[in-house]
This record gives structure tokens, C-alpha cells and sequence, in this order.
């Protein structure tokens, strides 16, 4: 590749100002020498100031103001998904805490024997387990009921 | 400059403030900082996807996110490359749900060569500059591929540097360099096919 062909691939990019100190006075000293690269360079350039000097268009009227709305929604949804969050991970505490209690309760009143549908549910193991499928099962309904709240009153705003 | 002519000194000193306390952990601190960005934000996405009302919704998103994220903002990143970069993949994000295209892929149009100059010494441009200025050029950016309408934006309407479309786009520097050179060029054919007899202009 001779200097011109190599020197004719830099044309755009020198015209962009998109290229070294070095790379740039390459391209002006070929330039003053070559015709049809200063030709190239000039028009280029033109493209270049056209691009920078293009009409910017016009924001629209109240824009701020409705990014400012749409932030503050935003905002306190996140707050209101922070306080969900929290009353379910209290309820779910409160949940396991008063299972422990009354199965402590239970077996004392029972004498460690309480059945229900044949299955001794004084066992720890037992308790537990019947304890976790109500507290998840709870939970799972005040989630789909606590989001079915906010989207309506989402809808409403 | 542009970057000058939309933020003044005194506002750029604000701005500063104002991410200082955000990176802080202050995400309200950012009410000071959208008025500095509106036009400039709102302009580069306009130019991305083309539709008001789109741009203005990916506006809004753009800030959505720049909080929901203020958690992993590096404080060494530039805060507008960033925030660039995050409007910018809200875009292709809509592009790729919308349109189902790979938008990083560079634009190979087989097309065959256009027939440039509507006269042999006078570049089509001269014309556009002259006459109806910016008008063609703004239409024949329009219609250009998203990747070169971004590169072109972020270099010459925001007056962004090199490594700073590789931060924003993603992407390494020498692909930034060809992408601009192809997106030039693929503009100048656009501008001469406008101009050409038969033209759309």
C-alpha cells in the first residue's frame, strides 16, 4: 500500500478530528500535496460542521416536570416494596415465633400426644413442617393481596 | 462547543455538587442535576430511536434507572458516560424487543454504489450548507443505522472524545474509529442520494 492509498483511509477519521497529533499532520502534509485528498478532507469536514451545527431538537414542553412525577411514583413505590417487605418479613417472623410458643404450649397441655387426622403433631419435626406450610402459604397470600393493592392504586394515580 | 453552549460554568460546578452527593448516597441530590442533562439526554435519545414520545418515556426510564442503580455507580466513571450508557441500552433494549434485530451487528447494506454528485465539482454537502441547511443532512442522518446514528451523535452533537463513546457504547476504541468512519460515509452517500436527480429531497 503506497502513502496515498494509506493516507486516504485516514481521511475521514482526520476529518472527525478523531486521530492522533501524529496521524493528523500525516494527513495535512499529504493533503497540501494531493488534490484529491484535500478535495476529500475539505468536503468531509463540511459533513463534520454540519453534524455539529445541526438544529438540536426541541425538548418538549413539561418534560422535566413529568420526569420529576415519574420519579417521585417511583420513589414511593420502592418505599411502599421497602415497607412490604418489612411487614412480611415481621409477619413471617411473628408467624414461626408464635408456632414455637404454642407448640411448646400444646405439648404441655397434651402431654406430648396431639393428634390431628392420626398424625401426632407434638413431634417437633412435624410441627415444624405443618408450621412452615401455613407461614409460606400466609405469606404467599398477603404478597399476591399487598400487590394487587399497589397496582390498583398505581392504575388510580 | 455544545457541551459549552448548554452548560455554563456555574451550572457545571452545580452539576458536580450535585453527583458528588448522589455518589454519596443521596439519590434526591439528582433533582439538581436533570435540568443540566434534559436537552442533551432527550436530544441524543431523539436521534437513537426517532419518535418523541418514545425518546421522552426512555428519558424518564434513563433516571429511573440512573437511582434504582445509584448503588453501583463507580466513582471513578464519569457520571455522564454512564448515564449515557444507560439511555443508550434502554434504546437497543427497545430495539431488540420491538423490532427483533441485532443492532450491534454493523449495518452491511449490499446496496449498490449510489450515484453521489448531482454535479461533478461540487459535493452535494456544499449545496445542503448553502441552501437548506441541515435539513438533508438531519433527514439522511434519520435514516442511517442506529449504531451510526449513536456514534455520530455522541461525537459531534455531544462532542464526546473517543474513549468516551467506547464507555458509553461499550465497546472497544478501534471499533468506535471504524464505526464513526463507516457512519460518515455511509452519511455522505446518504446526503448524495438525496441530492441526486431522482432524489428523495
Amino acid at each position: 500500500m503506497n502513502s496515498h492509498e494509506s493516507i486516504c483511509k485516514l481521511v475521514t477519521l482526520a476529518a472527525a478530528d478523531a486521530l492522533s497529533h501524529e496521524e493528523m499532520s500525516r494527513v495535512e502534509q499529504h493533503a497540501e500535496t494531493c488534490p484529491e485528498c484535500r478535495r476529500e478532507l475539505e468536503v468531509l469536514r463540511l459533513y463534520s460542521r454540519g453534524l455539529r451545527e445541526l438544529t438540536p431538537p426541541v425538548a418538549p414542553a413539561g418534560l422535566l416536570q413529568r420526569t420529576r412525577a415519574r420519579l417521585e411514583q417511583e420513589r414511593a413505590a420502592r418505599a411502599e416494596r421497602r415497607w412490604h417487605d418489612l411487614t412480611l418479613s415481621l409477619l413471617a417472623l411473628f408467624s414461626w415465633a408464635s408456632g414455637i410458643v404454642f407448640w411448646v404450649a400444646a405439648r404441655f397441655v397434651t402431654g406430648e400426644v396431639w393428634k390431628v387426622f392420626g398424625t401426632n403433631v407434638a413431634v417437633f419435626g412435624t410441627w415444624s413442617l405443618l408450621c412452615a406450610v401455613l407461614v409460606w402459604t400466609t405469606a404467599g397470600v398477603a404478597v399476591v393481596v399487598l400487590r394487587n393493592r399497589s397496582e390498583s392504586a398505581r392504575r388510580i394515580l | 462547543m455544545i457541551l459549552a453552549a448548554t452548560m455554563l460554568p456555574e451550572s457545571i460546578s452545580c452539576v458536580d455538587n450535585a453527583i458528588a452527593r448522589f455518589r454519596r448516597g443521596e439519590p434526591d441530590a439528582l433533582d439538581a442535576v436533570i435540568p443540566e442533562y434534559q436537552f442533551r439526554l432527550y436530544r441524543f435519545l431523539l436521534r437513537l430511536v426517532q419518535e418523541p414520545a418514545l425518546a421522552e418515556d426512555l428519558f424518564q426510564q434513563t433516571w429511573v434507572r440512573v437511582i434504582e442503580n445509584a448503588s453501583r455507580y463507580k466513582a471513578h466513571y464519569r457520571f455522564e458516560s454512564w448515564l449515557f450508557s444507560i439511555a443508550r441500552n434502554l434504546a437497543i433494549d427497545h430495539f431488540r424487543r420491538m423490532r427483533n434485530v441485532s443492532i450491534d451487528a454493523p449495518d452491511e447494506r449490499g446496496d449498490a454504489p449510489v450515484e453521489r454528485m448531482a454535479a461533478p465539482d461540487r459535493d452535494p454537502l456544499d449545496s445542503v450548507l448553502d441552501f437548506e441547511r441541515g435539513s438533508i443532512l438531519a433527514a439522511a442522518l434519520g435514516e442511517l443505522p442506529v449504531i451510526h446514528r449513536e456514534v455520530l451523535a455522541l461525537r459531534f452533537e455531544e462532542g464526546m472524545s473517543l474513549g468516551e463513546i467506547a464507555e458509553v457504547a461499550g465497546i472497544p476504541l478501534s471499533t468506535v474509529k471504524s464505526r464513526l468512519q463507516r457512519a460518515l460515509e455511509n452519511l455522505r452517500e446518504r446526503v448524495g442520494t438525496r441530492l441526486s436527480p431522482g432524489g428523495r429531497s
